[in-house]
């Protein structure tokens, strides 16, 4: 244990979790950081291997609930949609994908705009100074000057990642169309950058990255807090936020390896624990003060859950594009559809990003292409498939609902005994549009192309990597969690820095979003350090 | 920096002899559903051909999860019937069934022979080359930038004006250094 109290006491080292605490112990700050997973070497991880796409389906899965590792937690899932993470020194960013959109100006102003949710605190031109510092540190490959966003005074720091055969053709197609496209923004490397090696096109991004081109923050940050002086503890479960008489924060009571409990006190806390386990272990935290847990005088901690409904259309071409190569981050992107137009029914809109389309074992396993892929034909189905597709994922924007919510289980438990979060989600009617019209959209993009077959999957089970939205910030303490600042109302000294801040979900993968946001907080914790309250 | 050990949930490396828990039987029985599945045809052979028990052993090492339920999908209980075995599964254990269908696509889609025919040679490094890419030669992105901002003006609500907004690629200054090649720390903290 540390000799005196941490300044700063991170739980998660994810993505924002490892961004705060960089720029903290930068800063001078004495910070400790709880991380229930653990260090994964390069060497880990399955893409070299025959086995990989074995193991991608276990070992490596993004879903806890098929990993079923000990550093994950069970989650109970009442939704269509399940719930994705990994556990560990840098979080979910060891298995994202590497797509590194900005949400969009119109994204903070949805209640402005289109008369629904709520608008944001704060806007896109106050993030971006931050949007440029974390596509220095992460390491973004882009061809600047996409018109879907504002014009940039930054150029980034990488030029853009291949687009690859695929790419080519759907770009040539949206000429043609008239439609938005651009290659994709990737926190992957596309030269050497910042000690790591650059992309080699792999395309097993979501099991680890074996090159380390993939902006993971195990990679991009923790080694650099750590020299700063940073202290990172790997298999510490958090089991709750404590808290003192004077309503303050005191630091996190937590299980290690051996399941003894610790104590590690701070005098202030941030939590960057992902959008399911922050409004868990808030609940988790509940006391005589904090009945309904801790920061939810306003109730809403856990509620308006936002994952994005993700369809996938695919489309088949006659000729080979060698498309279980390229970084799966996305080739190229299409904001065309994005914003709002009442015509459709609907309101809002998605983003769609071109992705390879995986191995043999994924293509000949029965799929959206449907159960019938056995006996003589199979052969003909994998030929015609592997290696012959193009893949649109639809990201549909996810508006607030507060029934869509995180509740803790009263019969699972995780493997220290702590309740498991259950997860209670429905797709809204709206998003139920919108994917409609966006796949036909899709669709009309791929039979331009030129694809001979397009096949849909109209809502992916396994497709809840964003998780956004159960500690919202906003103005007013009764209808947020937390303040302009990432601040929650009810405790003056606890931070929340995850997705889970997210007013509304946006339409775009949210991880550069939520890297600049904690960065913003984190500056805010360095100039307001000497009126920040601490417990005595 | 690496958690892995022999003994991790991390390792490839299941029990010493996996094959050990399939009885004759039980190796007849997944012949026969294997050849069903994916027979021989198109210039292919067939599973039952491939799934040898080196590819057997290489899955269930790989993946020792597997071998319950493949133990389960293989029980004698279900049957000589292929076609029933398969229905039987589909309707009262499609977990079991997926598993099966696992074991035989693994085995047979990580030989090299069928590889080789598929034309599929696994992951491949690919150096990612430097230099402007082809797109804007052809004037791709030309043709997006001719359109104008696409974002929404969240002040008035409409499509964005941009003035001075570049029409063409060449209007931007196209830098292939793109900057420092480090990412530096996050702060500029001068405190």
């Amino acid at each position: 244990m540390a000799s005196e109290p941490a300044d700063v006491l991170i739980v998660g080292a994810g993505a924002s979790g490892a961004v705060v605490a960089l720029r903290l112990a930068e800063a001078g700050f004495r910070v400790v950081c709880l991380e229930q997973g653990d260090w994964h070497d390069l060497a880990d991880y399955p893409g070299v291997r025959l086995d990989w796409e074995l193991q991608q389906r276990k070992t490596w899965a993004t879903s806890p609930n098929i990993r079923q590792l000990p550093e994950d937690y069970p989650i109970v899932e009442d939704s269509p949609v399940s719930p994705l993470m990994f556990n560990g020194v840098g979080g979910s960013t060891l298995i994202f994908a590497g797509a590194w959109p900005r949400a969009l100006p119109s994204d903070f102003r949805v209640r402005s705009l289109d008369g629904v949710a709520d608008d944001w605190p704060i806007d896109y031109f106050e993030l971006l100074p931050y949007f440029y510092r974390t596509d220095r540190a992460f390491g973004v490959s882009a061809l600047p000057g996409d018109p879907a966003y504002p014009p940039d005074t930054d150029e980034a720091p990488m030029p853009p990642l291949p687009i690859g055969s695929a790419g080519l053709k759907i770009a040539r197609a949206h000429t043609r169309l008239g439609w938005h496209w651009w290659p994709e923004f990737n926190a992957i490397n596309s030269t050497p950058y910042d000690g790591r090696r650059p992309c080699v096109q792999r395309s097993t991004c979501q099991s680890g990255c074996n090159e380390g081109a993939k902006a993971s923050t195990d990679l991009t940050h923790w080694p650099k807090a750590i020299a700063k002086g940073a202290r990172l503890i790997t298999g510490a479960r958090v089991r709750r936020i404590e808290t003192n008489d004077a309503g303050l924060a005191t630091g996190a009571t937590w299980i290690d390896r051996e399941g003894a409990e610790r104590f590690e006190p701070a005098s202030v806390v941030v939590l960057a624990a992902n959008a399911i386990g922050t409004p868990r272990l808030l609940l988790l935290s509940a006391s005589g003060r904090y009945p309904d847990g801790l920061a939810n005088s306003s109730g809403l901690v856990g509620r308006r859950l936002m994952m994005h409904p993700f369809a996938n259309v695919a489309g088949l071409f006659e000729e080979p594009l060698m498309s279980w190569q390229g970084q799966f981050g996305d080739l190229i992107e299409s904001l065309e559809f994005y914003e709002t137009d009442e015509k459709r029914g609907f309101v809002r809109g998605a983003r769609w990003g071109l992705a390879p389309t995986g191995g043999p074992i994924n293509t000949a396993l029965p799929s959206r292409a449907g159960e019938q892929v056995w006996g003589p034909d199979h052969h003909l189905h994998v030929r015609t498939h592997l290696g012959h597709g193009a893949n649109w994922g639809i990201f549909a924007e996810d508006l607030p609902d507060e029934t869509n919510r995180v509740t803790l289980s009263t019969t699972v438990t995780d493997s220290s005994g702590i309740p498991a979060p259950e997860v209670h989600y429905s797709m809204a009617e709206n998003a139920r549009r919108m994917l409609d019209f966006h796949i036909e959209r899709a669709t009309e993009s791929m039979l331009e192309a030129g694809a001979f077959k397009v096949e849909v999957d109209r809502l992916m089970r396994y497709s809840g990597w964003h998780l956004l939205g159960t500690a919202r910030m906003g103005d007013d303490p009764e209808t947020s969690v937390l303040d302009p600042w990432n601040r929650t109302h009810d405790v003056p000294n606890l931070y929340i820095v995850d997705g889970s801040c997210f007013v509304t979900s946006s339409g775009v993968n949210p991880t550069s979003t939520i890297a600049a946001i904690a960065l913003r907080a984190a500056d805010h914790i360095v100039e307001s350090r000497f009126n920040q309250q601490v417990p005595a | 920096m690496t958690a892995s050990s022999a003994s991790s949930p991390m390792s490839t490396t299941g029990g010493s002899e996996p094959l050990a828990t399939l009885d004759a039987g039980s190796r007849a029985h997944l012949a026969a559903i294997a050849g069903r599945l994916i027979p021989e045809a198109h210039g292919m052979p067939s599973a039952a051909e491939v799934l040898t028990d080196d590819r057997v052993r290489f899955v269930l090492q790989a993946r020792p999860d597997l071998v319950e339920p493949l133990r389960g999908a293989l029980r004698v209980e279900l049957g000589d019937d292929v076609q029933a075995r398969l229905d039987a599964l589909g309707r009262g254990d499609p977990a079991i069934l997926g598993a099966l269908h696992l074991v035989i696509v693994a085995g047979y889609y990580t030989d090299r022979r069928v590889r080789e025919l598929i034309g599929y040679p696994g992951q491949l490094a690919i150096e990612v080359k430097s230099g402007a890419p082809s797109y804007l030669d052809e004037g791709l992105i030309d043709a997006v930038l001719a359109r104008g901002p696409v974002w929404r003006d969240p002040v008035t609500g409409r499509r964005a004006e941009v003035a001075g907004a570049p029409r063409t690629y060449k209007e931007r200054v196209w830098s292939t250094t793109a900057g420092s090649t480090q990412g530096g720390n996050d702060g500029g903290d001068s405190t």
